[in-house]
């Protein structure tokens, strides 16, 4: 079978799709604009997967030149699909995702006034998430990087009638700017290092550069750590790290099925693809990799003890993706690149199925997401619940959901590296499945059980989604409770090295991955235990004492603060960069453009210029012995001129 | 002694039927009873229009008159063409407005076919005592006309101020020519051209009377700062007359101030582009900015003039035969725009009376938008925005300025241009964004209906075929500079 | 020659004197009295330079009609002329300064005056024609300058028909004695015999 026109189709019917739903929605109606994107979309998961079967199947490498982009000087980029493993697992992890969450929006969205328009930005985000996973160079990563970054932009503000929303929107916005300027500062790095930004040219030459050193602000710098940690920057802005994931819980101001796909399943996961894709690069830049541990360890800890405290539904599980996306990178960070796509991939599943769940829980309260107004609805929406109850246990890693498969293996591999960074990252993680369990169970039990904290005409309204949202559900919780179990001899198990066939690299001594096959039992069993332990507590906490959390927080009351102000991070923010920005910006603005360049430039000259009409307005006094005085001072001026020249 | 050889007399034919028929038409108006005007109008519309016959019947070819005193060649013809043509389209444009205002008198047409014949004097002017005659015939003419709304207030305080100023300014002129016979002993524009080429630089003596005699011409064409008159004036005068003013007096003004420019002192060129450097930058300044505060369409037309002005002195100064080439193609194309203006103003009646105020053209476009039309057609070409004609007038100006080396005043041309044109386009937008106010008397008269097509038309469509307009007044520039 | 340059510096004298007369008297009268004493000491003036018929000209018209012709306006009109020279005091340091300036300059360039006899050799042809002063005049007014000539009566014309058009009105409410109308009168029309019976003529 051909790769070529398959990838094509993959990648470029949500663009036509979105095409035709953005500029007919008037022609096609809203239904049109649905069935259009949707089709398009499901079409396009259902040929991902033969897809990537093909891919695997043939192996190496396949680029699909489409096109020409620019050609100046040593710059020559094209457009063109890079096909190999991982970008068909980000294919139809991506598609399939998408393709659920399409069918899902039709009956969450069923309300809202522009269904054509969300549609439409759901299937170019589609569009553009896999021209970044396809692509071979690095100037159309960052192109697919900055138009996910537009769609994340306009769906966050989808609903662009609420002030939270615009604010969340260019939030999400600024803040990923740092990361892409850190990425774009990468991208010159890697073509000074390189002369080239096509992938298969750096990933050649990257032995060669790995000891060459770069003048960078004076300091002589490992070039390729350097561009490494530039590029992980990016990173790390798109997957929302620590220091740069202040944006993420905002995000969740968009709609739920915009939360599920770009803020859980694809777009965040971005920055881990990214590190991944460029692993022959990080690997020969160690101090970058330890970086990328530590950050991901730090982050997956961070984020978990946020999401203790939080009470919207959807924040703590926008924590909980940030938290996951910490053991994502730290599993690259310890050289366990597979294990990350893993728990990429599973990730991708069910932490989409939790969204979905909790949208469909705050679209069963008619759009409270406050958990302290829930409780006892388990047995109102049976479905959700049980579906839940999937995701939390598959996210929480208990055994034989999908979960555990990943998360036990980034685990065991990063003990097995058996470096400093590696038992930190190992450490940490281990705490945070314990956490993880604990904040899920949270959320389970103060939604679902206990007393209903909601008014009684919003119980009474209480019901189950219909269909069209619950099938998606269904799918994906398919995919979050199986998918570890079929895939993990793919991903890190025995067939692994015929899997990824080479577009994964890891240098001969780091193979983390293998060497976690032989851990000890405890350390295979420790994660587990941890989560069970957390489930105990929350059990505990939410359910036999419910008075319990209060008395802690009231304890320890500065603590539970600093956890509940996500440790003060956006008001720090907000006092570092925003205000002094706003103030140099008024300063810039009233005394620098205002007075300076509006001053003497625009406003200055025609207001000089009306002053200047007065006045020889007012020179034409009327008085004829005026005119001729004035005559009479111009000849004695020329001849004056003529005399003294 | 010997007596003089009887005089050449051909070269002046035109002027002398001119000045005939004014009288007959003089004689034929006393005669009649009142209420003949529109006749005699037309019929001095007619005469105007014999002229310029007879002159073309001339030919562009070089004749000398009455000792050399006269001058006929393809420059005069150029000029005389414009100035008969905006005498004669003045006279009968002005017909409807003089008739409501109560001043349709036969003595107007009369009096703007002497005038007419002072400026043709002028055009061909070959010696100064025939240029400062035919500069007074046409000044006197010119009081008259300006207080011939003898009623009212405004128009004979106008006349009595251009008079006044007027007669200082002849009075310096002709301090001048003095001045200029005293130090080379001639009038003689051929005798001051030999004696100049044969001179390396001129005496102070001479410079001060060629200086004087520019600050005379530079009152008539109106350039700052011998530009006070203008705005009092042309406000204060019958609509008519103020479009006349601004078209056949100012064009006869400058053919005059180019020919004694270049004709004689050619090769003075060095130490008079000085003055005419100054004239052209200080009228350019001025008419940009003064326009801006105007509220009176006839006194913004004033500063327009004023700026205008200076744009074709761009022309003069560069003194080269590009130059002169600009200055005429600038001319011509200032004649077209501003005589539609005026036709334009002229329309402007509202319960019977005339409005004059800039105010008063809000929201034309939705009361009379083919009059909105040609108003836009207008202003866009007096501010010199292309495609329209006078994008190109200022453009020959601009190129012979750059290849004359005088860069810098091309650049305050375009500057200027720049802050005039705030005015220009504010009328546009007064007449097609802002609340409409009453709308004006219908019908606009034939005659000027007429007018303002033709003019918008040719203003608009310049570009399609400005080959006969540039091949004459190259044909007319190179005249000039023939030795 | 010594008694005509002590003549021409007299004369010169009296008529700056005048000229500054005309300007600075506060009684208009005086003013148009100063330029008549002007006029006549230019007239003088032309007589010492042997210019005979433009000194009379000078005095007939200019005196005899123009001078006149100012005084009887100046007296009939009613005009404060104390109100029209109030800036007087105000502007005369600026414009004196102007004024004292251009003349400084004018000095200087006429100090540059040299008179080239080549240059001006085809001028004094009729002086040296032993011609009358007016036959010279004539000669050349009627030929060479024939056109300004014309031209000249054209401006006269001119200023004659803006005189009638800006000032003559027809006042239909003055009553005025139409001699034409008077003489064409008949017996017939105007008078009337009426044979009245004896006894009832009262």
């Amino acid at each position: 079978m051909a790769l070529a026109p398959l990838a094509l189709a993959v990648v470029f019917l949500p663009l036509a799709a979105s095409a035709i739903a953005g500029l007919f929605a008037r022609a096609i109606g809203d239904r049109g604009a649905q069935l259009v994107t949707c089709g398009a979309v499901i079409v396009s998961a259902a040929i991902s997967i033969p897809l990537l079967r093909e891919i695997v199947l043939s192996g190496g490498p396949h680029v699909v030149t489409i096109a020409q982009w620019m050609a100046v000087g040593r710059l020559d980029i094209a457009w063109s699909l890079r096909l190999d493993t991982l970008s068909g697992i980000m294919m139809a992890t991506v598609t399939i995702v998408s393709a659920t969450i399409h069918v899902y929006s039709i009956g969450y969205m069923a309300e809202d006034p522009s269904i054509p328009r969300f549609m439409s930005y759901l299937s170019l985000f589609t569009f553009f998430m896999l021209s970044l996973v396809t692509a071979n160079n690095l100037v159309q990563l960052f192109f697919g990087w900055e138009g996910v970054g537009l769609l994340s932009y306009l769906l966050i503000g989808f609903w662009h009638e609420r002030d939270s929303a615009n604010a969340a929107a260019i939030k999400a916005f600024v803040v990923n700017r740092v990361g892409d300027f850190g990425f774009a500062l990468g991208i010159f790095a890697v073509f000074l290092l390189f002369g080239s930004v096509n992938l298969p040219t750096i990933f050649a030459k990257a032995p060669e550069v790995a000891h060459s050193t770069i003048d960078f602000l004076g300091w002589q710098a490992p070039s390729l750590t350097l561009a490494s940690i530039l590029l992980f920057i990016g990173a790390m802005g798109k997957s929302a790290q620590i220091g740069l994931h202040t944006w993420l819980p905002d995000a969740m101001e968009g709609p739920t099925p915009v939360s599920a796909l770009i803020h859980a399943a694809t777009m965040v996961t971005a920055g881990v693809f990214m590190v991944v894709r460029l692993s022959p690069l990080f690997e020969y830049a160690p101090g970058a990799l330890g970086l990328v541990a530590v950050v991901g360890g730090t982050t997956a800890i961070f984020a978990a003890t946020i999401g203790m405290a939080q009470n919207d539904i959807k924040r703590v599980i926008a924590y909980s993706t940030c938290s996951q996306l910490g053991y994502m990178f730290f599993a690259a960070g310890v050289s366990a690149f597979a294990a990350g796509m893993f728990h990429l991939f599973t990730h991708a599943f069910f932490k989409a199925l939790l969204f979905l769940g909790s949208g469909s829980v705050i679209h069963a309260l008619g759009g409270e997401q406050d958990m302290r107004r829930m409780g006892g609805l388990w047995n109102k929406i049976p479905i959700t619940y049980a579906m839940m109850w999937i995701g939390s246990l598959s996210l929480a890693g208990i055994p034989f959901f999908s979960g555990y498969y990943s998360k036990d293996a980034i685990l065991a591999a990063a003990w097995a590296s058996g470096t400093g960074v590696g038992r930190y990252a190992f450490s940490l993680g281990l705490f945070t499945a314990f956490m993880t369990a604990f904040y899920s169970w949270r959320l389970l039990f103060m939604t679902f059980h206990g007393r209903p904290r909601a008014g009684e005409d919003v119980m009474h309204h209480v019901h189950e989604s219909p269909w069209v949202m619950l099938i998606p559900v269904f799918v994906l919780a398919a995919g979050a409770t199986f998918a570890g179990y079929f895939m993990e001899k793919y991903f890190i198990g025995s067939e692994s090295a015929a899997f990824w066939n080479g577009s994964i690299f890891v240098l001969p001594g780091h193979n983390t991955v293998a060497a976690a096959r032989h851990v000890p039992l405890y350390i295979g069993l420790l994660p587990t235990f941890f989560a069970l332990a957390g489930i105990a507590v929350a059990f505990v906490g939410y359910i036999l004492q419910p008075e319990l959390p209060a008395r802690l927080a009231f304890r320890f009351r500065a603590l539970y603060l600093l956890v509940l102000n996500k440790f003060y991070f956006d008001e720090a923010y907000d006092r570092l960069f925003v205000r002094s920005a706003f103030v140099m910006g008024d300063g810039l603005w009233k005394s620098g453009d205002g007075t300076v360049i509006d001053g003497l430039g625009p406003d200055g000259i025609s207001a000089a210029t009306r002053d200047l009409a007065r006045q020889a307005s007012r020179l034409q006094s009327g008085y004829v012995y005026h005119y001729a005085f004035v005559m009479l001072i111009g000849v004695v001026g020329l001849v004056t001129w003529y005399l003294v020249r | 002694m010997a007596h003089e050889a009887l005089p050449v007399l051909a070269p002046a034919a035109p002027e002398m039927f001119l000045a005939a028929a004014a009288m007959a038409l003089l004689i034929f108006g006393v005669t009649r009873p009142n209420g003949s005007a529109r006749l005699i109008s037309w019929l001095a519309a007619f005469a105007l229009v014999l002229a310029l016959l007879g002159e073309f019947a001339l030919g562009g070819e070089r004749r000398v008159g009455y000792y050399g005193m006269f001058v006929t060649d393809s420059f005069s013809l150029f000029m005389k063409t414009l100035v008969l043509l905006g005498s004669a389209l003045t006279i009968v444009m002005g017909l409807k407005y003089n008739e409501d205002r109560g001043i349709a008198r036969f003595e107007f047409p009369v009096l703007i076919l002497l005038a007419a014949t002072g400026m043709m004097v002028m055009v061909s002017a070959n010696d100064l005592i025939i240029l400062f005659v035919g500069l007074e015939l046409q000044n006197v003419a010119l009081y008259v006309v300006a207080s011939f709304e003898r009623e009212g207030v405004r128009s004979p305080e106008a006349g009595l101020k251009y008079f006044v100023l007027s007669a200082l300014s002849s009075g310096l002129l002709l301090y001048g020519i003095s001045l200029i016979y005293g130090f080379t002993g001639t009038t003689s524009f051929a005798a001051l051209a030999t004696l100049a080429a044969g001179t390396a630089a001129p005496g102070i003596g001479l410079i001060i009377g060629i200086v004087f005699v520019v600050v005379g011409l530079a009152f008539k064409v109106s350039a700052v700062p011998f530009h006070m008159w203008t705005p009092d004036v042309y406000e204060g005068a019958p609509t008519p007359v103020t479009a006349f003013f601004s078209v056949a007096p100012k064009l006869a003004a400058f053919a005059l101030f180019v020919r004694f420019m270049i004709v004689p002192f050619a090769p003075f060129l060095s130490e008079w582009r000085q003055i005419i450097v100054f004239l052209s930058i200080a009228s350019m300044a001025l008419g940009a900015v003064a326009g801006i505060a105007q509220e009176n369409i006839k006194r913004l037309m004033a500063y327009s003039a004023i700026g205008h002005v200076g744009y074709a002195l761009i022309g003069l100064a560069a003194g080269t035969e590009e130059g002169i080439r600009g200055v005429l193609v600038y001319l011509s194309i200032y004649f077209l725009m501003t005589l539609g203006a005026f036709a334009v103003i002229l329309s402007m009646r509202r319960n019977g009376r005339m409005v004059e105020g800039i105010n008063d053209l809000a929201g034309l476009s939705r009361t009379q938008p083919a009059l909105a039309l040609a108003l836009a057609i207008f202003m866009f070409s007096l501010a010199g925005i292309p495609p329209t004609a006078g994008f190109f007038g200022k453009l020959y100006v601009f190129l012979a300025a750059i290849n004359a080396n005088l860069v810098g005043l091309a650049v305050v041309g375009v500057l200027t241009s720049v802050v005039a044109s705030f005015y220009y386009v504010r009328i546009v937008k007064i007449a097609y964004f802002d609340e409409p106010a009453a709308p004006f008397d219908r019908p606009i008269a034939a005659e000027l209906k007429g007018v303002l097509i033709v003019t918008a038309l040719l203003t608009l469509f310049f570009f399609v075929h400005p080959g006969p307009l540039i091949g004459g007044a190259k044909a007319a520039a190179a005249s000039l500079f023939l030795r | 020659m010594i008694l005509e340059a002590i003549v021409f510096y007299i004369f010169s004298a009296v008529v700056v004197g005048a000229g500054v007369g005309v300007i600075a008297a506060r009684n208009p009268v005086h003013s148009v009295l100063f330029l008549i004493l002007a006029f006549f000491t230019a007239a003088g003036l032309f007589i010492l330079m042997g210019a005979e018929f433009l000194a009379f000209i000078l005095v007939i018209v200019y005196v005899g009609a123009v001078a006149v012709l100012f005084l009887f306006v100046v007296m009939m009109l009613d005009i404060d002329f104390e109100r029209l020279r109030s800036g007087f005091v105000r502007y005369l340091p600026v414009g004196a300064g102007v004024g004292l300036l251009l003349l400084v300059e004018l000095v200087l360039i006429f100090g540059t005056w040299e008179v080239a006899p080549k240059r001006l050799s085809s001028v004094p042809v009729y002086a040296r024609a032993r011609l009358t002063n007016t036959r010279a005049l004539g000669d050349i007014l009627y030929t060479r300058y024939v056109f300004a000539f014309e031209m000249a009566g054209l401006i006269l014309l001119v200023a004659m028909i803006g005189a009638i058009i800006l000032t003559l009105r027809h006042r239909t409410e003055v009553r005025r004695q139409r001699i034409a109308a008077q003489l064409a009168r008949t017996p017939k029309e105007s008078v009337e015999v009426v044979k009245v019976p004896i006894g009832e003529g009262a």
